[in-house]
């Protein structure tokens, strides 16, 4: 998967969370889910649970730690992948 | 150190589902899930623990200046109203209405002034004349920013001030609590 299919399949996953539409039009590696989309914290975890599901991985909690920004939740989606 | 973290009660109904597959699992211990799921009120249970483990959460990143983390396992409720973060404990005061679940975190039985505002105020400002009546200084000199981890600063003067401070905001409500 190219990273800009893995990114597109992110943005479908959190945009039901988003409560700062603009911050998706301008969605970048950099943005940060609670400071750019104002995602609510307790949503976090069913942005995971969304990840895991499409794409069948298994997200722990060292790696949930992580996922704060869409750069980082690549990095556990390409890492859990390559792992599989 | 202090910290704080409020629920709408009728937003977070609406906004999660906590009975969803796996996503308790996800942030409370079994050890809180057993409590969850022997309470009469499980989902009112459900959102005391997680504003204890969010109001605790602030309080120890700010006592340690740390990097942002999504790790709500990592903070263990007990019911006597404390949260363990490893060997660190904080004390919790929860205050449950019908309509919101609002947690303050500490350190230790410090001194603090907290209130919690409908929409229409703004706990900001609310804050700012607190601060200017306790210090005796003129509000409009006193501002607040966030550091690079996201924790709030205030300024009075232009100059940088150590008040150990938390907002927060969720639906309907707002609230802040200042240690001064």
């Amino acid at each position: 998967m190219t990273k800009e299919e893995l990114l597109s399949k992110l943005k479908t996953i959190i945009t039901p969370y988003v409560q700062n539409e603009e911050g998706l039009t301008t969605l970048t590696e950099n943005t940060d889910f609670i400071k750019d989309l104002e995602i609510n914290s307790a949503n976090l975890v069913d942005v995971v649970l969304d990840v895991e599901d499409e794409f069948d991985i298994e997200i722990d909690n060292e790696s949930m730690e992580k996922m704060l920004t869409v750069k980082a939740s690549i990095a556990v989606i390409e890492d859990k992948l390559a792992s599989k | 150190m202090i910290g704080n973290d409020i629920v709408d009660l009728q937003l977070a109904k609406t906004q999660s589902n906590w009975q969803r597959k796996g996503w308790l699992q996800k942030i409370c211990t079994i050890q809180e899930q057993q409590y969850i799921f022997t309470s009469e009120k499980a989902e009112i249970q459900l959102w005391q623990f997680w504003s204890m483990k969010e109001a605790a959460y602030k309080a120890h990143q700010r006592r340690f200046n740390l990097s942002r983390r999504y790790n709500p396992l990592n903070f263990e409720c007990t019911p006597k109203g404390e949260v363990y973060v490893g060997n660190y404990r904080y004390k919790i005061i929860t205050e449950t209405q019908n309509e919101y679940v609002y947690s303050i975190a500490m350190v230790s039985d410090e001194e603090y002034h907290s209130s919690v505002y409908g929409k229409k105020t703004n706990a900001r400002s609310k804050l700012k004349e607190i601060i200017s009546e306790k210090l005796n200084i003129d509000s409009s000199l006193i501002y607040f920013t966030k550091n690079s981890k996201g924790i709030p600063l205030v300024h009075i003067d232009q100059k940088a001030i150590q008040l150990p401070l938390s907002f927060t905001y969720h639906g309907k409500y707002s609230a802040f609590v200042v240690s001064i």
